[in-house]
């Protein structure tokens, strides 16, 4: 090839190749992957796969914070706290990703020791090498200015603000308040203080919140979701199977296509709108592509 | 290095053995308490004689106390010289107290002006032996004093590291874990008559100014019924009065030499009299008790005294404040308060295990006679649904020890809304947080979906909550997540009647329901 012919395919090659690349995540909007598999490993593993892999959101040495839901004193069955399988699973592949540290930990509704036993995470995380599971501890909230619609600062936990990639594992499930919660309510585990408070305006709240503590990364686990009596259930009459695991950059996104599970619409759900309203995602699900793995 | 003696080895390892139970009432992973320290009160004679009394029945929770009390009507006194920890730790501390001579007030029949009262208001259904029990006191000197102020005091030196170094000090973190899962309490919770409390422990060591084992000897009710039984005791010291010659063992004797005659119901059996013995002549034989030529109590008048100051007691005991009752709520599964008090130790045992830091000891809710029994304040701690704890730990049975299922039915008390307060209702916002911690699968709190205006006239869709009694056990975790400062916009009142829940049509089913993909 003579080398003005092979600057020329160079240079276009490059030029095509950009916009092929932007077609592919801008021009069609975010993508969620809803990978469905009764193996609930496989179906974390294929999820996160299918958006590039772990590689894409965690590098070498870094600390990643996994926020899963472990709310409440409930078995894994009851569907009130992420599966743990998905847990460990999202760890692992942090892990094999590069992670130095991998963090654990969430700020429950029940006794933290109880919650932390019998939603399995800790028997799932026991002996695995550079993972921490571990309780939340006053002295750590720090002050951060959020400048928001309802919350003008709050007190967030400084080992999830200061990690290089926080992922977000909620569990999808039915709320009194919210009707139906995910990503952008499992932040709430973060918070300090009297976090109850901002019931009274949870929608701007949680967007506030969310504005400020990004998710790099959101796994909500379906895998068994909680159609009723949430945030904790107890009653397995509630609960539905659905073996589904989904994953997104787009923490609106994946909110509003969890929201489709439990037979409602994204707009239904007014986190969610907030969220959409103040550019924090799409909850337009024909802008999202969804990506069925 | 001086001899150690037999007692004192076993006074030791009981200690350790005291404290390591101490530390393990506590919840550390599993749903169960292998080892609570109840082990101490049910081998406890003062327990089971005011629990037969007052209850008028018997468990075989304290068969051990049965035991106890066989083998000290055969041997004496051991308890106190070999076991009690209260009485070691008065031994360990009583060599640096320099002594002032005895209390006279203390001589005499005081002992007895305690322990017949307080066996006699039991009688007439007031049990208030917990009150003066050593190992109760030392329990709750431990529990509601020193354990939460060691922990507190760790627990701000450990801030402090964080304050001075940050997140650095997660190199640190693993010694400081092993410290606070194995040793420190989980929760540094603070208790009402904390003082009151560390006062009662600290008297009693304040007392070895005067003489040794003063509380021991002179006030103790516990060794007092000990010694009452001691004297049937079949193992003797010989001689059995002082030699004219030495009297070495009566300035080594912890206990009482009176008129020159060692007394059984004093006797602790250290045996540092054998041990002291210059001329090798001390020791204990098995004999059939010796009639002494004294009464078996001291004076008529004192068992007599006794008796009527107890029914006394038990009268004087009986008020209770109408509206501090109505917040006097049990720990689960307490149905009727009258039993409850027949049974009650007061050790602090199940409030050194609750979880979440619910039970407190009552000051003046339940009346005077309630003092030092555990009640839940919603405000600073709920029942945890799945926890079973103070039942476990309770030595009497008091709190009894039920299964999950049960325990989750067992009725607290009653939540209600106080909708002057209560933000849907006093500032027309949602909130719903008390519904959405309920732990009733069904939920006792429910919400109704109402349109009204706001405070400014605008329109808005409220949820307001309200309470379905027969699906609310008491728990509590609405009154305390209720995110109101202060004074809650819900709360758990007490109730008579306790009748626990009844099972949901299909409950016990779907308890069997099993994961498929496990």
């Amino acid at each position: 090839m003579k080398r003005r012919a092979f600057l020329k395919f160079a240079g276009l090659a490059a030029l095509f190749h950009r916009f092929f690349v932007r077609d592919l995540f801008a021009a069609q909007g975010p993508v969620v992957a809803v990978a469905t598999n009764r193996d609930h490993a496989a179906a974390t593993r294929s999820a996160i796969a299918a958006l590039g892999g772990m590689k894409r959101f965690v590098k070498k040495g870094d600390v990643v914070v996994v926020k899963p839901n472990i709310g409440w004193d409930r078995s894994p069955e009851q569907a009130a706290n992420t599966n743990p399988t998905v847990v460990k699973t999202v760890v692992q592949e942090a892990l094999a990703a590069g992670a130095k540290k991998v963090k654990v930990f969430d700020r429950p509704c029940n006794d933290e020791r109880r919650c932390y036993v019998n939603s399995g995470i800790k028997a799932a995380l026991a002996g695995m090498k550079n993972v921490e599971l571990k309780f939340m501890e006053v002295e750590r909230y720090r002050k951060v200015t959020l400048n928001g619609k309802a919350l003008p600062e709050w007190d967030l936990y400084d080992e999830a603000l200061d990690a290089n990639v926080f992922i977000n594992v909620p569990v999808a499930k039915n709320h009194g308040l919210t009707r139906v919660t995910a990503g952008l309510k499992n932040v709430m585990g973060v918070m300090g203080r009297n976090r109850g408070s901002i019931h009274r305006k949870i929608d701007e709240s949680l967007a506030d919140v969310n504005r400020v503590l990004k998710s790099h990364l959101v796994v909500v686990d379906a895998t068994r979701i909680l159609t009723d009596n949430g945030p904790q259930g107890g009653n397995l009459a509630d609960v539905k199977i659905l073996n589904k695991v989904l994953a997104s950059t787009d923490i609106v996104a994946i909110d509003a296509y969890a929201t489709t599970l439990f037979g409602l619409k994204p707009e239904d759900i007014a986190v969610t709108v907030a969220a959409h309203r103040r550019g924090l995602g799409e909850i337009d699900l024909k802008k999202v592509r969804l990506m069925q793995v | 290095m001086k001899k150690m003696r037999m007692a004192r080895v076993s006074q030791l390892l009981f200690l350790f053995i005291f404290f390591a139970l101490f530390v393990s009432t506590e919840y550390r992973g599993s749903d169960t308490v292998p080892a609570a320290i109840n082990s101490f009160f049910r081998s406890d004679p003062l327990v089971l004689a005011t629990y037969l009394a007052a209850a008028r029945s018997f468990t075989w929770l304290l068969f051990p106390a049965l035991l106890m009390l066989l083998f000290t009507a055969l041997l004496g006194r051991f308890f106190c010289g070999w076991i009690c920890p209260l009485g070691t730790i008065l031994d360990l501390v009583t060599g640096r107290i320099r002594k002032s001579g005895p209390i006279q007030l203390l001589k005499g029949n005081f002992k007895y002006w305690l322990l017949l009262p307080l066996l006699f208001a039991a009688l007439f259904r007031v049990n208030l032996a917990g009150l003066l029990d050593p190992l109760a006191i030392l329990v709750r000197g431990l529990t509601f004093f020193l354990y939460p102020l060691i922990g507190d005091t760790a627990r701000q030196g450990w801030v402090g590291v964080y304050r001075l170094i940050g997140a650095r000090r997660d190199h640190i973190a693993p010694a400081y874990n092993l410290l606070h899962d194995y040793l420190l309490p989980f929760r540094e919770t603070f208790y009402p008559l904390a003082f009151l409390s560390a006062l009662m422990l600290g008297g009693i060591i304040f007392l070895e100014r005067y003489e040794r084992r003063n509380w021991c000897r002179n006030i103790c009710p516990l060794g007092t019924l000990l010694g009452l039984l001691s004297r049937f005791s079949i193992f003797s010291r010989v001689p059995a009065t002082l030699c004219d010659d030495c009297a070495k063992c009566k300035s080594a004797c912890p206990s009482t030499f009176r008129e020159g005659v060692q007394l059984k119901e004093e006797c602790l059996l250290c045996l540092e009299c054998v041990d002291w013995c210059r001329q090798r002549k001390a020791h204990f034989v098995l004999e059939p008790p010796r009639r002494e030529g004294r009464p078996f109590l001291p004076e008529r008048r004192v068992l007599i005294g006794g008796a009527l100051s107890g029914f006394l007691l038990a009268g004087a005991f009986r008020f209770r404040s109408p509206e501090a009752n109505a917040r006097m709520l049990r720990p689960p599964g307490v149905k009727d308060e009258d039993e409850f008090l027949d049974k009650c130790v007061r050790c602090g045992e199940c409030m050194k295990v609750c979880l979440k830091g619910a039970l407190y000891p009552s000051v003046l809710h339940g009346g005077v006679g309630g003092i030092f029994t555990p009640m839940m304040i919603p405000r600073l701690g709920y029942c945890e649904y799945n926890c079973t704890l103070c039942g476990q730990v309770c030595p009497t049975a008091a709190i009894p020890s039920l299964p999950v299922e049960e325990k989750r039915r067992a009725v607290i008390g009653k939540a209600s809304f106080d909708k002057n307060v209560c933000l849907p209702f006093a500032k027309k916002t949602n909130c719903i947080v008390c519904e959405e911690h309920c732990p009733m699968p069904k939920k006792a709190i429910q919400a109704e979906t109402v349109r009204t205006t706001d405070l400014n006239g605008k329109p808005v869709e409220l949820k307001q909550p309200y309470v379905v009694d027969d699906l609310c056990n008491g728990c509590g975790i609405c009154e305390n997540v209720c995110p109101l400062e202060g004074k809650a916009g819900i709360e758990v009142l007490a109730v008579h009647d306790k009748t626990p829940l009844k099972v949901a049509a299909g409950e016990a089913q779907q308890q069997e329901w099993a994961d498929p993909y496990q």
